[in-house]
């Protein structure tokens, strides 16, 4: 499609607004053409419905589907490539020969795995993730862009490109935040994507230091993408004293993402392109996985590729804790949103009660030391007698060490209600652990 | 559409990245002179490459990515930082490459940290192209590694193991400044460059090519 009139709110009013009713017939309509494609392809799903005793001609309704199909999880792409030598984990459903590029997850909760790509496409969809979600924040052809971001996703200032406007490129690293926040005040992008915490809360030593003021150089941006990981209270009021405009980012079940709108109220999720489903997080299979249907409950997120022809993933048990809402959002979208509560593999359950690393990020990062907000749970099981947190920390002499573990102990305590023990390391032992600057928030020991 | 493809930078004679516009015009030329590279280093259809860069780079490297799929062969992309090195490790005991390109010490003290031997992660790569800071170490290791330097904003690879890195000589002219490595553009570019010395040590060779020095 061409893009729409610069003053129109939507990139897409049609599809972005479309009534649930006609969204759930569209969606139907392409979920039965995606069971079908991928049941004749895709060898890892032929072997799980088989073993469910299913086929595709005993899917007719979206009930069907919930009662029926069985899910696949990320250890089962692994299993699957592991135990027949598949790179592609079973999922690919074209020739390998045909595929563009190879690119891979990003390795945050273990091995990375494959994930395989045709360019110049074959999506049976219209343009969605990025290119609504980024009109929407205000971006217009001839504007500057920042693209603060890693490479391993692709090459993906093409998306920045196809709506007009020019990518200003910078490494993901904390390095590149002096150039950063000169080259905004020389541009004035009037976006950027991904700036998250770790990177706000390094910003203010940062322009300190370069004698920059983060609110002339952020004041362009109408929107700032922040994702991967929670925004602490430390960060969210730099933010709000610099005047920047952030919008939250998640993946959905590693088959596509969402994006905050203006209002602020969760994360859209394109449903022409998945189907997202809510489930009991505690099942153990399709067979008993109750159907969360209570708006803004919390749940697991299951998504299902409705256009992807190349590897979708068909009820994709991704892991993460969420709440889904369906009501229609003030922004006149009427697409599902999620707002993210935490993935159920970093939990842990101390003396019954549940943690997640949301739960103890604002306490950790509120003391100087550790305003990074870098740490881990030490989880070698979920259930635990004891909460164990590594934390990173800098700028502290080595015979300050103790009474700050008190200090981080004593703000955790007041915050969860569980004492923790803590293990104090420098900041650049944790952040080696990469992806860059995006650790993993629980390690086994 | 507008004329500047994207904002980039390259380094410069002090170390420093320097902000480099860059026109579609430019990524279309230079996209037709990576796809001869590329032919001449052996990326065929069928065979698969691996890009390790960085997004700052994107503006020396998108010519690359372009010209690797007009050749018909299949790309991977990582980052070229310590913490990819586990990616690195992972796309070549999953797949067979026939190029891994700009590799960097970085990613070879992530193989140190993972313990992973250069042989055992590199011994299936037909052409390994190493940056300055990694060339020496695969030597010592026993690889014989192909020059891969990012000349400030110019991408010269050698065209075999222990031969000069090599300019498109089409788009840059070389010159010796107190044994840097300087570019000047032939074609017209939204950047100009004249006899701009880059941080990269070399010996050069002719208008065209280079040995770098190993840093």
């Amino acid at each position: 499609m061409s893009g729409p009139p610069v003053e129109s709110v939507f990139y897409d009013a049609e599809y972005e607004t479309m009534p649930r009713d006609r969204l759930a017939d569209l969606q139907l309509e392409l979920l039965l053409d995606t069971i079908a494609f991928t049941y004749e392809r895709s060898p890892l799903i032929r072997e799980l419905w088989r073993k469910a005793r299913i086929t595709p001609a005993d899917v007719r309704t979206l009930d069907d589907f919930r009662e029926k199909v069985p899910f696949i999880s990320k250890d089962a792409v692994r299993q699957f490539r592991d135990e027949r030598a598949d790179p592609y984990g079973g999922l690919l459903c074209l020739p390998p020969a045909e595929l563009t590029a190879i690119m891979s997850t990003s390795g945050t909760t273990g091995d990375p795995t494959l994930v395989a790509e045709k360019w110049g496409g074959i999506s049976v969809g219209r343009p969605s993730i990025m290119y609504r979600d980024f009109w929407g924040m205000g971006v217009r052809p001839g504007d500057h862009f920042s693209l603060f971001l890693f490479t391993f996703r692709g090459p993906t200032y093409g998306f920045v490109q196809s709506l007009g406007a020019v990518p200003v490129l910078f490494d993901y690293d904390l390095d590149e935040i002096e150039r950063l926040l000169r080259l905004s005040i020389e541009y004035a992008p009037t976006a950027m994507y991904n700036f998250g915490g770790t990177m706000i809360l390094a910003t203010d030593q940062i322009a300190a230091r370069a004698g920059i003021d983060p609110r002339e150089a952020f004041a362009s941006y109408r929107g700032i993408v922040w994702a991967g990981e929670p925004l602490g209270a430390r960060a969210r009021g730099l933010a709000r004293e610099w005047g920047m405009s952030l919008f939250e980012h998640s993946s959905v079940g590693d088959v596509t993402a969402s994006f905050e709108c203006s209002a602020h109220d969760g994360m859209h999720v394109w449903e022409d392109t998945v189907l997202v489903e809510g489930i009991d997080p505690d099942a153990v299979d399709h067979r008993d996985a109750a159907t969360v249907t209570d708006d803004d409950a919390r749940c697991e997120l299951v998504a299902t590729a409705l256009t992807n022809r190349v590897a979708p993933l068909v009820r994709y048990r991704s892991d993460d804790i969420v709440r889904i809402t369906r009501t229609p959002c003030p922004c006149g979208r009427t697409h599902a949103r999620i707002r993210t509560v935490g993935r159920k593999g970093d939990e842990v359950v101390v003396a019954g009660r549940s943690v997640l690393p949301v739960d103890v990020w604002s306490a950790i990062d509120s003391i100087d030391a550790c305003r990074l907000g870098l740490f881990q749970i030490i989880r070698p099981a979920r259930e635990l007698d004891e909460l164990r947190l590594r934390v990173g920390y800098q700028d502290t002499a080595q015979s300050r060490l103790s009474t700050l573990a008190d200090e981080i102990a004593a703000a955790v305590t007041a915050e969860v209600g569980v004492t923790p023990a803590v293990e104090l390391v420098p900041n650049a032992e944790l952040l080696r652990l990469g992806p860059p600057h995006k650790i993993p928030r629980v390690a086994a020991r | 559409m507008t004329s500047t493809w994207g904002v980039g930078q390259y380094v410069d004679r002090t170390g420093h990245r320097v902000a480099w516009e860059v026109s579609h015009d430019e990524i279309r030329r230079d996209t037709d002179g990576a796809t001869t590279r590329l032919e001449a280093i052996g990326v065929e259809p069928g065979r698969r490459v691996l890009w390790c860069s960085m997004l700052s780079e994107a503006a020396q490297f998108w010519p690359y990515i372009i010209a690797t799929m007009v050749r018909g062969a299949q790309l991977s992309c990582a980052d070229a930082t310590r913490g990819e090195a586990v990616r690195v490790a992972m796309f070549t005991r999953q797949m067979t490459y026939h190029a891994v390109l700009g590799v960097n010490g970085a990613l070879l003290d992530g193989l140190d940290d993972l313990g992973r031997r250069y042989g055992d992660v590199f011994h299936e790569v037909s052409v390994l192209g190493a940056r300055p800071d990694a060339h020496d170490r695969l030597v010592a290791a026993g690889l014989r590694p192909t020059h891969f330097v990012l000349a400030g904003p110019a991408v010269a690879i050698g065209d075999e193991p222990g031969a000069p890195a090599r300019v498109d000589p089409t788009e840059w002219e070389l010159h010796d400044i107190d044994n840097l490595v300087a570019v000047t553009n032939l074609a017209e570019r939204a950047s100009h460059f004249d006899r701009t010395a880059t941080a990269i040590h070399a010996r050069q060779i002719t208008s065209d090519t280079f040995a770098p020095n190993s840093s």
